[in-house]
């Protein structure tokens, strides 16, 4: 073909060049992270940090557990609609009538992604590596309904078999506990419960103390849906589709990308640009705008959880429950979530969130500064005189920095208390909470599982999840009493009076209860509204539309 | 009396001509400046508003109003408000305090640095010279963000220390700028009658070495302002510099840009008047470098 050069022809092939570009901008696009993954089944994940760490019998947090999520499986698993207990590792198992004893019996043929088989004795070797003390699982709480596990992890015992754990042969384990847990199962499905492969950790250092390497990529063995495949720090992590999983010919997805993005405003812009499917937040000032304009990418779930603030009480200042009393009055709660959050969130009067499984507490706390201002006044500081200065810390995040940045200025004009923040990132933060080197501290506590005690428990003095250095005898001797009962009628009864307890002794301040507020892409199907905001692997996949309205969507999806 | 009476005045009018010194001539040709001069006027009125806007407005930069939340500009609030109904321009006023304070502190520490260790490592030469510019080697070699945060874990979280933080960095580029101007000079005729006259070598260094190198430095203190008032912010995002609720102009910047779809006042204003500094500097910065050059001066 040959192209005359006189003017005409050229104002024509200009012509056609920009309506040519026209056409490419308005349909066909540069290629996207969520293109390329909608033809390849890979999923893109905005994850709000990088992880702590990757081994479940250490890490705290919820970015963790989606990413873990992937690529360890425990004797049970979720249902994708309504996270009941589904056979995962184990096929089958029988409880005993008076509901102590568990016998599973694993599926045949179940492999470690290394090739190594699957055994009960794996299951016995992790629940004794994450009872060991040297190990310090902050989460090793979760395991003292079962017979014997306090007294081990607490070193009163040095012997294993006296735990309640028992490998009967390769493929059928025993767990007695020490009394009827209604929600066991369901306690099965939290992190501190999951499986790891001793000897692969073995291999990388001590497999009882922290510090080991057998979480980098490479090294890390799981009997998963995925493997890791990928983890560049800040970056993004890749999980890959694990060929040995015992239901793979089930999975659809081929990979899984996170993508830790600590600002709600750069992973919003993110997932406008095409490059990841779900997000882990939505800006508060974005969620009025996508409510009106693109209601159908906010997604907007209902979540067991609470957003509050922990107490350092080894703190001389906060020594004193008048004074944390005082704080906890003095928040505005209504406001923050109606101008703040704006996300459907609900002011917390109590920690436990409404209606968890059935049980919401009667007790409750009261906006009412004049009240704090008189509580502060006897505990010494009238008119918030001479009380000394004091931070808010919280991890990075523009949301955690508003609400710090209201109450700042709520404690300062209800109750004349200088207040500084203090920002520091998510691994850092944790640390620095878990030394209790903080005044007070911004928290979210998801359930682990459904069931208040995920809530209440999470305060026993022994937990290690507690960080506020509160103790109380009669608040623990209530729970551990619960934990023993079969009959919920009566464990609420007990659980009213430990919140009754807590929200008068008042270590931590509750703020809001969740919603889950997040922004997902319509070709992510499989992925249900769930309380805990867990959402199975497996049953996730992607259905990417027929070219013209996908071109529709994304055009309309630039300018929410 | 009378003769010499006539005679004298027009004598006297010849031998006493006011010398004119280096700073004076420099002062006239920049009042001849007309962009340096509108230049330096938006600065000082910048910096009056900074000092003593916050007087005259109804509102603190840290007084919140949830319920109105983000809103545009209005009477009550000219420039509009934040997402936390905070009034913009209060924060604007308060910011400029900050980002004023932070440009002419952290600048000159760095200048008053790197001219001196430049100068003196460029004039001696030698073993000296090859020491001070390692030491500068080295510092430069250390990553600047880890560099800041040792010095507020060692210091603790003051607001001053981030002007010296600020400072003890940026010198490094200075001092070798003026060192290499200095090794160009030293072999010139003026720098030898000077030793030939028995000056001592402070004396050489401050009255015949500095005042010549003051044109590359003038420029790039001027390019060093802005860059202090960025790592400013960049230290206030991560924890480390400014607190909430202050502010500065380089984080309303950064939180306007963040919401710069819903709220653009936020963002538009807090750049207007940053860039407004910016060209008012850069304008100040060559008119004083024409001003100063001495060799200029003598044509």
């Amino acid at each position: 073909m040959r192209y005359k050069t006189n003017r005409r022809s050229v104002r024509e092939l200009a012509f056609t060049a920009l309506a040519g570009l026209v056409l490419v901008a308005g349909c066909g696009k540069p290629p996207t992270l969520v293109g390329e993954g909608d033809r390849l089944q890979i999923l893109h994940r905005g994850s709000s940090s990088d992880p702590q760490e990757l081994d479940p019998h250490i890490v705290q947090g919820v970015p963790e557990h989606n990413i873990l999520q992937a690529l360890l499986e425990n004797l049970v698993t979720e249902d994708p609609t309504d996270l009941h207990p589904v056979p995962g590792q184990a096929e089958s198992w029988d409880i005993s009538p008076d509901g102590t004893t568990y016998t599973f019996h694993l599926r045949a043929g179940i492999r470690w992604s290394n090739g190594d088989p699957v055994t009960a004795h794996d299951f016995v070797r992790s629940y004794r590596r994450a009872l060991t003390p040297s190990l310090g699982c902050e989460y090793a709480y979760m395991y003292f309904v079962m017979k014997g596990a306090e007294d081990y992890y607490k070193g009163k015992t040095q012997d294993f078999s006296s735990v309640g754990a028992e490998a009967l042969d390769e493929r059928t384990l025993r767990i007695t506990l020490n009394g009827p847990v209604p929600y066991f199962l369901s306690l099965l499905n939290h992190y501190s419960w999951w499986p790891v492969h001793l000897p692969t950790i073995a291999r990388y250092g001590d497999p009882y103390q922290r510090n080991n390497r057998w979480t980098r990529p490479g090294h890390f063995v799981g009997n998963g849906p995925f493997v890791l495949e990928r983890w560049e720090v800040g970056h993004v992590i890749v999980v890959k589709k694990n060929p040995l999983y015992w239901n793979a010919a089930s999975v659809k997805l081929n990979e899984v990308h996170f993508h830790p993005i600590e600002s709600a405003d750069t992973e919003e812009r993110s997932f406008r640009s095409g490059q990841l499917h779900v997000t882990e937040q939505v800006p508060q000032s974005k969620i009025s705008v996508y409510r009106r304009d693109k209601p159908q990418l906010l997604r907007i779930d209902p979540y067991l959880g609470a957003y509050f603030y922990r107490i350092n009480t080894t703190r001389p200042q906060f020594r004193d429950k008048r004074v944390r009393q005082a704080l906890a009055m003095a928040i505005d709660r209504k406001t923050i979530v109606e101008n703040i959050t704006r996300g459907g969130q609900l002011p917390a009067y109590y920690f436990t969130p409404p209606d968890t499984v059935g049980y919401t507490s009667r007790s409750a706390i009261r906006y009412d500064p004049e009240g704090a201002r008189q509580l502060l006044a006897q505990a010494g500081y009238p008119g918030g005189k001479g009380f000394p200065p004091f931070d808010i810390l919280y991890n990075t995040s523009e949301s955690h920095k508003s609400i710090a940045e209201a109450i700042q200025q709520m404690w300062k004009r209800e109750l004349g208390i200088d207040v500084r923040l203090l920002n520091q990132e998510w691994k850092v933060y944790l640390d620095t909470e878990k030394r209790k080197d903080y005044d007070v501290s911004r928290a979210g506590w998801i359930g682990d599982y459904a069931d208040p005690s995920t809530f209440l428990e999470t305060f026993l003095a022994d937990s290690g999840n507690n960080r506020t250095g509160w103790a109380n005898a009669e608040y623990d001797r209530l729970l551990k009493e619960a934990s023993r009962l079969g009959d919920r009628e009566t464990r609420y009864e007990l659980f009213q009076k430990a919140e009754a307890i807590f929200l008068d002794e008042m270590p931590v301040i509750p703020i809001y209860h969740y919603t889950r507020v997040y922004l997902l892409r319509p070709e992510v199907r499989g992925w249900n509204a769930t309380i805990l905001d867990h959402h199975p692997y497996p049953y996730v996949w992607l259905a990417p539309r027929p070219e013209a309205s996908l071109a529709t969507a994304s055009a309309a999806a630039q300018r929410p | 009396m009378p003769v010499t009476a006539t005679a004298s005045p027009a004598l006297a009018a010849d031998a006493v001509e006011p010398g004119r010194s280096l700073w004076q001539d420099a002062w006239a040709r920049l009042r001849r400046n007309r962009m340096a001069v509108i230049g330096g006027v938006v600065l000082i009125v910048l910096t009056a508003l900074s000092l003593l806007g916050p007087l005259f407005l109804a509102y603190s930069y840290e007084e919140q109003n949830l319920a109105l939340g983000a809103a545009p500009p209005s009477a009550a609030h000219l420039l509009g408000t934040d997402k936390l109904g905070r009034d913009q321009l209060a924060r604007l006023f308060f910011g400029g305090r900050v980002s004023l304070l932070v440009g002419l502190a952290a600048t000159s520490v760095s200048l008053t640095i790197g001219v001196l260790w430049g100068s003196i490592a460029g004039y001696a030469g030698g073993k000296l010279d090859a020491v001070m510019m390692r030491i500068v080697d080295i510092l430069y070699a250390l990553p600047f963000t880890i560099f800041v945060i040792l010095l507020m874990t060692v210091f603790g979280r003051n607001f001053i220390l981030l002007f010296v933080a600020i400072g003890a960095v940026e010198w490094l580029t200075m001092a070798r700028i003026v060192r290499g101007q200095v090794l160009a000079l030293k072999r010139q005729e003026f720098i030898e009658a000077a030793v030939a006259l028995g000056l001592r070598k402070s004396r050489i260094v401050l009255r015949h070495v500095v005042p010549n190198v003051l044109g590359p430095v003038m420029v790039y203190t001027t390019l060093t302002i802005p860059a202090v008032m960025l790592l400013e912010a960049f230290l206030s995002f991560l924890g480390l510099g400014v607190q909430p609720p202050m502010s500065s102009w380089g984080l309303l910047i950064k939180e306007g840009a963040e919401q710069m779809e819903e709220a653009p006042w936020l963002l538009i204003y807090p750049a207007a008047v940053f860039a407004a500094t910016l060209f008012s500097l850069n304008f100040l910065g060559d008119g004083l470098r024409d001003a100063l050059d001495v060799r200029a001066s003598k044509d």
